[in-house]
């Protein structure tokens, strides 16, 4: 018996091993990629509470940044991504959130009608498909999202609004559009890539990264000059 | 130009986003390899352990996601070098008033952002990953019989080529007035011979500006050569540039020719004669932010804290608060010196920053901080000289 046990034991710890030592996860990225791929039943029914009654049941209910668990979320779902994917998702501190507005009704605006239900619940339970022929007024997450981060930023004057300032545009497949003989030389490939992409290009040759030297507004002495760094005047010890 | 062997229709075909492994093709091996030159940076991050950096260990942070850019020109501070395409500060995310839980610390916490940078508290060892150099001795290079021996970290402490190096791993940085703004010596600037060790690079700050933070620095410390004579700092022709190369250091060991070489080739005179000087380069430590809970502890810092007389100084408080817990709360060296880091000597370490040195009479909380006295009628017994 022991015998029979020893090869698959062996087996597994050594798969195991592999697995770890191929895979590195970020951890509380990780919690919050599962946690983003989630989905939950739809609430119907909620309660038509009016802003000022709302923050006073939150607060009669004692809801603090205490009971904020979930720190940080990705604001991602499969909802949102089966209709389209153009950009990664969203990171979003809910914490550091719950702290600087201090009121929490400001997103939990509504309640479901289910006495038992949380006093908070997530976006995506109430705000799953836009255009729900059951549910006309009630607008889709990814609507939602956008209109509560945008609105509340605006009005704060204090967050981003851009599309590029919270999210990460995907990278379209490149293996079409680049259009290249094989064994292509550099020049090759610098000038495809400029077909497209000529302006980047441009930008490109006026940077620190490629010329080496640039402005110098915080060295003393120096602050109006842009000729300094590696490619001419800086100087170490290693 | 690129190696032959790389597919270039590949590469273009798979482009992608930037990553820590694009950055840190170059950025993790500054100073001729890895984790040499940046105390806070090495291979390391590309796959770290969350208490290593939580930023990019925890949360799987690129390092653009910080230093965000703009037509291809990347923001950022370097201490190291002079350009500067924009900022990025741990502020920029987290604010002016970071400590938001509503903890009984948080208000103190947020006070002390007024006068220290965050990397103080949050990140209180550099190089905790991996080791880095920060003694470079130029003046000993050029023997090549010397056997390296390594030391306790398994580092070289000799290559022929380069000279003399000394290693640090977790090791408490050096704290200095920061505001923002840095003195350099750069090509052909005059340097004073006379000084015991000419600072190639140095924070400008003071205890008297409100807006200068006690900031956490890695000083690489070495000697090279300046010249006795114009007293420029020396730039040697190192690396062969060709099979017929007359004068690289690292073929003919020859510092004379390097020196007349590398000199003309950025076009600057040199006398003839040479003094080797001990140089030091401030680099500022910005990554390898541990997780909150990591942060050093108030008695970490305020040796007054360390007996029975805490925050009961002042607060009367009848919640039945356990103060002592609250300021012993924070960095566990001993944890780390469990996960095989070299802290042993920080365990039980009060008055962490060194006070004195920066410009206080003692512990602020008895002595007072930079501005104000908090009103703590102390006896003269408290103040200890």
């Amino acid at each position: 018996m022991i015998k029979k046990l020893f090869l698959p034991v062996i087996l597994i710890i050594v798969i195991s091993g592999l697995c770890l030592a191929n895979s590195w996860k970020a951890p509380d990225q990780e919690k919050a990629k599962e946690r983003s791929k989630e989905t939950v039943p739809f609430i119907k029914e909620y309660v038509d509470d009016c802003k000022i009654n709302r923050r006073i049941c939150l607060m009669d209910a004692k809801v603090s940044l205490e009971d904020v668990k979930d720190v940080y979320f990705l604001l991602d779902s499969p909802v949102i991504k089966e209709k389209e994917d153009h950009y990664e998702p969203v990171r979003f501190a809910h914490k550091r959130h719950a702290a600087l507005t201090k009121d929490c009704s400001k997103c939990h605006h509504f309640r479901p009608k289910d006495k038992d239900a949380l006093e908070t619940t997530r976006c995506s339970a109430c705000h799953q498909d836009a255009f729900n022929p059951e549910r006309p007024e009630r607008i889709g997450l990814k609507a939602a999202y956008h209109q509560q981060c945008i609105a509340c930023h605006k009005d704060e004057a204090k967050g981003p609004t851009g599309c590029k300032e919270c999210h990460l545009q995907h990278v379209p497949d490149h293996k079409e559009l680049v259009k290249l003989p094989d064994n292509a030389d550099p020049f090759q490939v610098t000038a495809e890539c400029n077909r497209c992409h000529d302006a980047q290009a441009e930008d490109m040759l006026k940077t620190a990264h490629w010329l080496w030297k640039g402005p110098s507004p915080y060295t003393t002495g120096h602050r109006k000059d842009i000729l300094h760094g590696k490619g001419t005047t800086a100087l170490n010890n290693y | 130009m690129p190696k032959k062997e790389v597919d270039l229709k590949k590469v273009a075909q798979n482009v992608g986003h930037t990553s820590r492994a694009t950055c840190g093709a170059c950025h993790f091996n500054g100073g001729g390899g890895d984790a040499i030159k940046h105390a806070d940076m090495s291979r390391q991050l590309l796959k770290p352990d969350r208490n290593c950096d939580v930023h990019m260990g925890g949360y799987d942070f690129s390092c653009t996601e910080c230093h965000e850019t703009r037509n291809h020109k990347i923001s950022g501070r370097s201490s190291s070098v002079p350009v500067a395409e924009g900022e990025t500060s741990c502020q920029q995310c987290h604010g002016e008033s970071p400590h938001y839980c509503g903890d009984l610390l948080d208000h103190h916490l947020d006070n002390h952002a007024k006068s220290i940078d965050c990397n103080v508290c949050h990140a209180p060892v550099f190089a905790k990953c991996k080791p880095t150099k920060t003694w470079w001795d130029w003046s000993k290079a050029g023997d090549k019989k010397r056997k390296p021996k390594k030391d306790k970290y398994g580092k070289p402490d000799y290559n022929w080529k380069k000279g003399e190096f000394k290693w640090e791993e977790s090791a408490v940085p050096d704290y200095a007035w920061y505001s923002g703004y840095m003195n350099r010596v750069l090509m052909g600037d005059k340097v004073d011979l006379n000084l015991d060790i000419i600072n190639l690079t140095s924070p400008v700050g003071s205890i008297n500006d409100p807006l200068s933070k006690i900031t956490p620095f890695k000083i690489m410390k070495g000697i090279q050569a300046v010249d006795a004579d114009h007293y420029h700092i020396l730039v040697p022709h190192l690396y062969p540039r060709n099979k017929e190369d007359k004068t690289a250091y690292w073929k003919h060991l020859d510092w004379e020719k390097a020196f007349v070489d590398g000199m003309n080739a950025v076009n600057l005179e040199y006398s003839g004669s040479y003094k080797w000087k001990e140089t030091w380069m401030y680099w500022r430590l910005d990554h390898e932010v541990m997780p909150a809970n990591m942060a050093l502890s108030c008695v970490q810092c305020h040796d007054s804290l360390k007996g029975e007389r805490t925050c009961n100084r002042c607060h009367q408080d009848n919640r039945n608060v356990d103060f002592k817990k609250y300021t012993r709360k924070g960095t566990d060296f001993s944890y780390m010196k469990s996960k095989g880091r070299d802290v042993g000597h920080l365990i039980d370490k009060t008055d962490y920053i060194n006070f004195k040195a920066l410009g206080y009479k003692g512990d602020p909380i008895i002595y007072g901080g930079r501005f104000k006295k908090l009103p703590m009628g102390y006896s003269q017994k408290d103040k200890k000289e």
